[in-house]
């Protein structure tokens, strides 16, 4: 076969044309994707969250229940959940920290372990639970290159053990940091809402185990659900929404220092 | 009161120190073979865009080369995805990438575009050494002579007519495979432009970034190899050939700089919520590997030696060293660096590479393992020398000045 | 072309070939694209089940109930009606472990791992007193109550704080004063 340059030429653009019109098949517009825009609550099943941060009092059982209930070595520094303290000088400085991610609590006025931080010398300060954020467009899914982690029909993000092979892709995608290594499964984990738990008509640990009413677990397509009622009538906040992740973890008084 | 030995088999705790606020989860994910396999894949375009210049482009000077820097390339290649195998924590499931791959995923196209670029390699090796393959499989006997029997496919055509259709098909692959070369080297830079999270990392500048030092670092590769491969055997380094590698090097070197360039300037210009804590990045706890060893070292100065006219063979071999020491620290600065930043924004990792093997995942993410997957390549390449004589068509004196005015 | 040139091309789409029926051979049969959606739902469809399938732990009050309805009982009518048995009560370290091994392996595939922690630190989790901690409790039945916090330093420091009081009861032991 001898090669003109013409005839080169043509099965090149015969090849890339070949190329580009599967790939474009992906991507078939969606009517109800633009509707997701002008509507926030989609009417099908969904699991949502509501943090009422105004109430945590940071005793850190919330982060104690989880990990005997999912088991997560408890003495081992990685968490499902974690709570978080933030601490506003008078001066403007912020200090964040979570101690073991709070798995002991906080008992002590000694942010980042730093104890010249007087009481009085605090404008502000609350805690922040933090969990995975269950997004409806999980940037962690969207780069797991063998479909080991997905989104259930329920929009519950899970993780599947025997088919995750660790390159980590995930957990460097996830803005909030949900996911780490198992160390006994060695594959990536994360909150998983307890989904053995919510599929069973339970509530999860750390709600179970919070005995302020910080956390709550609901369904957003329930009318009457707490978690819906909640979004629909209070003013609630994402976590780093410029991600574009739309996170379904529901925060009532956020504050713009929250990282 | 911590178990110690628990928090030890938490992936990343080994070689993270953390240093104000950081997430409780996050720690150094992405370690040194997340360094060493860009670096290696770099080499890998390089190099065969060195050996394409040959072919396509026809530039006689970098005949001697030719043939080594394509089956050098092949060797980088085959080593290049052995990091990812260190780093994954199952890499016996590293197979599932091919059987259920999803392509949303960046890595997910990796085998295709990785096995398509060696096939590409592969054949073009194949119709290069095709004639010597022949007559080995005729003459040698034994294990050697079933090799190379192997080898020829059952196919023993050397005709005239033949061995024009081998060249020119020889050419077409060498151009294919710059498009691959690149197309695979970008689509690593890729990878790491598409996460979101790391603003270090998020510029679509990212493939071409990644692009352009892995030419130049291939190209610098070639040089150091040739260079040292001709001194060890004492035959006769061709200045024509070294300088011609020089010109591509120093071409090339200043597109890198532009672009990396670029990238810095446009961080600063528009990232105003983490520039505060880039800028500590860059100017102190990075300053002397990315200022001193990447920028000033890695691209500054072999960019002065290079265009000083009448480039001697030494002032190009030690510029093409520090393009390869320069190249492997922007790796390091790209994945260590990115990584360095919190996700916070309110706090730092350091990142210590495990020295001694003390146990399995300390020699696996330590820096034994970096030296072997470092030195592979090279090992790889002495066997394939036995079986395919990479330095056969090296220039004699008569012949270098001759190829020098061409 | 010559025949010699196309035998790359047939090793190539012999090994590709041998790929693709190994691949189809030991991919999981379940393996979809649910509802289309190969961008977020791309997965193992039995690794839902999986997940469902796992037992909870965190058993909650009722399950406590059945051997301790007194405490229970007291619990609940008092401040810490809405603090779960395990909260106090799940020991991760063995020696604190003081309960006897309640072994649900057979329903619960566990090992119940609880005990007695009378150490101050549990309680200093929720009443040490920390400026920016809420000092209303407003989740109590009967009505929003001020939050009970201590300086650990200044209140009676070095005593078990079971000493004087009923944690169960939310008040004094009796017979303190």
């Amino acid at each position: 076969m001898k090669l003109t340059r013409r005839e080169l030429l043509k099965m090149g653009l015969i090849s890339i044309c070949g190329a580009v019109i599967p790939v474009s098949a992906f991507e078939v517009f969606k009517p109800e994707a633009l509707a997701s825009l002008i509507h926030p609550f989609s009417k099908k099943k969904r699991w949502a969250f509501v943090v009422d941060t105004t109430k945590c009092v940071g005793c850190g059982m919330c982060v104690k229940a989880c990990k005997l209930e999912n088991d997560v070595p408890f003495y081992a520094d990685i968490q499902r959940t974690w709570v978080e303290r933030y601490v506003q000088r008078k001066g403007g400085e912020v200090i964040i920290d979570s101690p073991r991610g709070a798995r002991y609590g906080f008992t002590a006025n000694d942010p980042q372990g730093r104890t010249d931080v007087p009481e009085d010398d605090i404008s502000k300060g609350f805690f922040v639970p933090k969990l995975c954020n269950h997004c409806e467009k999980p940037s962690c899914v969207q780069v797991c290159p063998a479909g080991a982690t997905y989104k259930t029909e329920d929009g519950v993000v899970l993780v599947d053990r025997k088919w995750c092979i660790g390159c980590g892709y995930c957990i460097t995608n996830c803005p909030y940091f949900a996911r780490f290594f198992h160390p006994v499964y060695n594959t990536a984990d994360k909150c998983t809402f307890c989904y053995h738990r919510i599929t069973k008509g339970r509530k999860t640990a750390c709600v179970e185990a919070c005995a302020f009413g910080v956390r709550k677990i609901g369904l957003l397509n329930d009318p009457d659900s707490e978690v819906f009622n909640i979004v629909k009538t209070e003013r609630v906040a994402v976590l780093k929404p410029e991600y574009g992740n739309e996170p379904h973890v529901f925060y009532i008084g956020l504050d713009h220092i929250v990282r | 009161m911590e178990a110690g030995s628990i928090n030890e088999s938490v992936h990343g705790a080994l070689w993270t120190i953390r240093e104000l606020y950081t997430y409780p989860n996050e720690y150094m994910y992405w370690t040194v073979h997340i360094v060493v396999y860009p670096f290696l894949t770099g080499l890998v375009a390089g190099a065969f865009v060195l050996s394409s210049m040959y072919h396509v482009f026809g530039k006689e000077q970098l005949k001697p080369v030719a043939k080594f820097s394509l089956v050098f390339s092949l060797a980088l290649l085959i080593m290049a995805p052995v990091p990812l195998l260190f780093h994954l924590t199952q890499p016996f499931r590293s197979i599932n990438i091919m059987l259920t791959p999803h392509f949303y995923s960046a890595i997910a196209a990796f085998t295709l575009v990785y096995l398509t670029y060696m096939a590409i390699v592969m054949s073009e090796i194949w119709f290069v050494f095709r004639p010597f393959i022949v007559k080995n499989a005729l003459e040698k006997t034994g294990l050697m002579g079933l090799i190379y029997k192997v080898m020829t496919l059952g196919s023993y055509d050397v005709s005239e007519t033949a061995l024009h259709t081998d060249e020119k098909i020889i050419k077409v692959l060498a151009a294919v495979g710059i498009p691959a070369a690149a197309f695979l080297h970008g689509y690593v830079g890729f990878i790491f432009g598409s996460v979101k999270t790391v603003p270090l990392w998020k510029t679509p500048l990212m493939p071409f970034i990644f692009l352009m030092s892995a030419i130049i670092s291939g190209v610098a590769i070639c040089i150091i190899t040739y260079t040292v491969g001709m001194s060890l055997t004492r035959k006769f380094i061709c200045g024509a050939s070294i300088r011609s590698m020089a010109k591509v090097l120093s071409m090339f070197l200043i597109i890198a700089f532009m672009l990396e360039g670029i990238d810095i300037v446009f961080h600063a210009y528009t990232a105003e919520e983490f520039w505060g804590i880039l800028s500590e990045l860059l100017f102190q706890r990075f300053a002397f590997k990315m200022i001193v060893i990447q920028w000033v070292c890695g691209m500054i100065l072999p960019m002065i030696l290079l265009f000083i006219p009448n480039v001697s063979i030494l002032r190009a071999f030690i510029s093409a060293c520090l393009v390869i020491i320069g190249v492997f620290m922007m790796r390091w600065d790209v994945v260590i660096g990115g990584q360095s930043m919190s996700r916070s924004f309110a706090g730092f990792l350091n990142y210590k590479l495990p020295i001694l093997p003390t146990s399995i995942e300390a020699f696996r993410e330590g820096l034994f393992a970096v030296i072997i997957l470092l030195v592979a390549p090279f090992v790889l390449l002495f066997i394939f020398n036995k079986v395919l004589p990479v330095f056969t068509e090296v220039f004699t004196e008569e012949e270098c000045k001759l190829s020098e005015g061409k | 072309m010559s025949s010699h040139a196309w035998r790359p091309v047939v090793v190539i789409v012999a090994v590709v070939i041998a790929g693709l029926v190994v691949r189809q051979m030991i991919i999981p049969k379940d393996f979809t694209a649910k509802n289309g959606d190969y961008k977020y739902q791309w997965h193992r469809a039995s690794n839902e089940d999986e997940w469902k399938r796992m037992e909870p732990k965190h058993m909650g009050r009722d399950f406590c109930q059945q051997c301790h309805p007194d405490k229970i009982e007291a619990v609940a009518d008092s401040g810490h009606q809405h603090v779960q048995c395990e909260n106090c009560h799940v020991q991760f370290d063995p020696e604190k472990r003081g309960h006897k091994t309640i072994d649900l392996k057979a329903d619960y595939k566990y090992q119940l791992d609880i005990g007695i922690d009378r150490s101050r630190e549990l309680c200093k989790r929720c009443h040490s007193q920390l400026k920016y901690r809420p000092s209303v409790y407003t989740n109590f039945s009967k009505g929003p109550i001020p939050f009970k916090m201590i300086d650990p330093e200044k209140h009676n420091a070095g005593v078990e704080c079971v000493m004087c009081h009923d944690v169960h009861k939310t008040g004094f032991k009796t017979g303190v004063k």
